[in-house]
């Protein structure tokens, strides 16, 4: 039986409201200047879209310090500049209750899905409440799949800056994909759309008080989506600008809550993801297009200096983690680069991928050690954005896309050594020379 | 004169023969008492050797990262660790058994401290084991985060952490066996002021480059941010 979360306040609201076909999620701190524009696309969308359906926008807040919760509550929409074509037959409602637990993003959708259960809501989606690039269009794409093409998760594709989603595109993406099957190209981006069933599944589990309620909320909901067999598909949002204020976390904090969720769920599905083979593309919804992105600087300096630093200081953490042959390809990478100019430097994707997949399988082995491990990722990951920043310095936005797309091949094609560690068949040696030329397979095996 | 020196001749070896009847069969019972139990000792580690696997607590040692703080290539095992063990503890068994066949005062004394002092030096001794593995344990979180945060020092702060919890921990367990208490505790105390004391010193005798390199590091810490703002990781 899932824990019941729901204050008396939110409670009461559900009473009285009765019922909704569709609830739309805002998670919110301190996000008073942004958040209104959300909830009116939110509810110009369900006007636009929806008007035949009963739509209810709940604000979940962590107990902001600034007016976010009355920016929810008074954000006013004039009807007559949507020029509908159909007129709404149900007004839209607002609620915005603040959440109780860990505080994070997590908590906050717990709550919203509380709500949606409790409503009976057939779809729901869940979208940032500092987004300036959202529009009323996001949640005809969020929720028509599952409203009317009986997809269970929707999950976003946006266009991006390349040095935008480094976490995603390094990590988070090429690793989902191998494990999972699935190229879900944003797994991590934070605006879904899901069914009830989906829903229900998410508060039947009992580890929302682990990192899933801050930052792993993300990577959580979609593994959980397409481990349990969930139909699944992406759809086209264009692109993602955020506000540029960010919550009190570093990146050592949140890339240990990412990461971590990602192997705690390994750990779970690994009777799903041992038998995986390849990958398979997903459907994607939408009118794809090309839009202007922010530039986004990137510190070159830093990120290199962090890496040797790293790897000087946290070799007695790597070594409980990596094997001698990539702790030594990796002190040859930071001797070289104590010397050569910053603009030379490169993580080879292989170097990547065996050292993350050995630092998977350490997670599993050495669970005393999960917290140092993770956290001891960050050099090696601002090692790799700053090769990843070298290698696409010139490269326009398809071009990147094809580097992320051999990444992710890396991943599929080292996948073996994976599972062998894992218990799995053993696999021989590996030699650079045995690597397919362009691997895309396309079957998943289970 | 011959007479006196047969006498005391006759007399010694007389004397030495009585001690000999007495002292002789005790002996002779001890060492077959400690022969007997070195013999179970040695039969216990060969079976324990070849016949218990441990994998289980294999598992515990490894989860637990004692394995690697004991053996720092990580191969130590259950079995070889359960089976000398057992082995010297059954050797010490057979040791005590051994003197107490004497029945003498000072056998009594040996037999009474080790047995009184036994629970002891368990309890030290898993003080101290504990007291290296939190070492260990926070002295990774330090290095973790001062090598995150940039330091130069952090490993020198890790260094620094672990001296520290391993010397608390082997004066708690000094403490627990009665041995050095007070010099334990003034070394203690007199490390923590110490300790305090040149803090301080540092903090007034450079406070202004202190306060620089805290303004320089904020700075920093806010240009990073503008720069690159953390959602763009995600």
């Amino acid at each position: 039986m899932a824990q019941d979360i729901l204050s008396p306040e939110a409670r009461q609201a559900a009473e009285k409201l009765g019922r909704a076909d569709i609830v739309i999620g805002i998670p919110s701190y301190n996000n008073g200047r942004t958040i209104g524009h959300v909830v009116r696309a939110a509810q110009a969308g369900l006007n636009k879209y929806f008007p035949e359906f009963h739509g209810v926008i709940i604000n979940s807040d962590g107990g902001s310090k600034d007016d976010t919760r009355k920016q929810v509550l008074e954000a006013q929409l004039d009807p007559s500049q949507l020029l509908l074509v159909n007129t709404p037959l149900n007004p839209v409602h607002r609620l915005s209750f603040p959440y109780h637990g860990i505080p994070g993003k997590g908590s906050a959708f717990r709550m919203i899905f509380q709500m949606a259960r409790e409503l009976g809501a057939r779809a729901c989606a869940v979208v940032d409440s500092d987004l300036r690039s959202i529009t009323p269009e996001w949640f005809d794409l969020l929720l028509r799949p599952v409203l009317h093409r009986g997809y269970d998760f929707v999950a976003p594709y946006y266009h991006r800056h390349k040095y935008d989603g480094t976490i995603t595109n390094s990590i988070i993406y090429p690793l989902t994909r191998a494990l999972y099957g699935h190229r879900i190209r944003q797994p991590i981006g934070g605006d879904f759309g899901m069914s009830l069933p989906v829903v229900e599944t998410y508060l039947k589990r009992t580890d929302w008080e682990t990192d899933v309620a801050r930052y792993g909320i993300d990577i959580w909901m979609t593994t959980i989506a397409v481990a349990s067999g969930f139909r699944v598909c992406q759809s086209f949002l264009g692109a993602k600008l955020h506000d540029a204020k960010d919550p009190g976390a570093d990146l050592s904090a949140m890339l240990q809550q990412v990461v971590g969720s990602v192997f705690s769920l390994m750990i779970e599905f690994k009777h799903v993801w041992m038998h995986v083979q390849g990958s398979r593309d997903v459907e994607l919804f939408g009118f794809r297009y090309d839009v202007g992105l922010e530039p986004i600087d990137v510190n070159l300096d830093r990120m290199i200096q962090a890496f040797l630093r790293g790897e000087s200081d946290l070799r007695e953490i790597w070594s409980m983690a990596l094997t001698d042959r990539t702790l030594r390809d990796l002190a040859a990478l930071a001797r070289a680069a104590r010397t050569a100019p910053a603009a030379q430097f490169r993580i080879p994707d292989e170097l990547w991928v065996r050292a993350l997949l050995e630092f998977a399988s350490a997670y599993a082995e050495l669970p005393s050690a999960r917290s140092h491990l993770v956290r001891s990722l960050t050099p090696l990951y601002l090692g790799r954005v700053a090769s990843f920043v070298n290698e696409t310095r010139d490269m326009n936005a398809s071009e990147v896309e094809n580097r992320i797309e051999q990444l992710s091949l890396e991943f599929e094609r080292l996948k073996p050594f994976l599972v062998e560690r894992w218990g799995g068949p053993r696999v021989d040696e590996y030699s650079p020379q045995s690597a397919p030329a362009s691997g895309r397979i396309q079957e998943v095996s289970s | 004169m011959i007479e006196t020196f047969r006498q005391v001749f006759e007399q010694s070896v007389a004397r030495l023969s009585a001690q000999a009847t007495q002292f002789l069969p005790p002996l002779f019972v001890a060492v077959v008492v400690f022969g007997l139990a070195w013999i179970v000792a040695l039969l216990l580690r060969w079976l324990l050797l070849h016949a218990f696997k441990g994998e289980r607590f294999d598992a515990f040692l490894r989860k637990t990262g004692i394995s690697g703080m004991l053996d720092h290539s990580g191969r130590l095992r259950a079995s070889p660790l359960l089976a000398h063990g057992i082995y010297y503890g059954i050797l010490l068994v057979g040791l005590l058994n051994a003197i107490s066949v004497f029945e003498t005062e000072i056998t009594r004394e040996i037999v009474g401290g080790v047995v009184h002092l036994l629970p002891k030096l368990f309890a030290a001794a898993a003080i101290i084991l504990a007291g290296v593995w939190l070492a260990q344990y926070l002295g990774r979180a330090a290095l973790l985060w001062a090598s995150n945060e940039g330091f130069s020092w952090a490993r020198r702060f890790c260094a620094f952490v672990r001296v520290v919890v391993v010397f608390v921990s082997i004066v708690v367990a000094a403490d627990v066996l009665n041995f050095a208490r007070t010099v334990f505790f003034s070394a203690f105390l007199v490390f923590s002021i110490g300790a305090v004391f040149a803090a301080c010193l540092v903090l007034a005798l450079n406070h202004r480059d202190v306060y620089r390199w805290f303004a320089g590091a904020r700075q920093n810490g806010g240009e990073a941010e503008g720069e690159r703002s953390l959602w763009h990781h995600l």
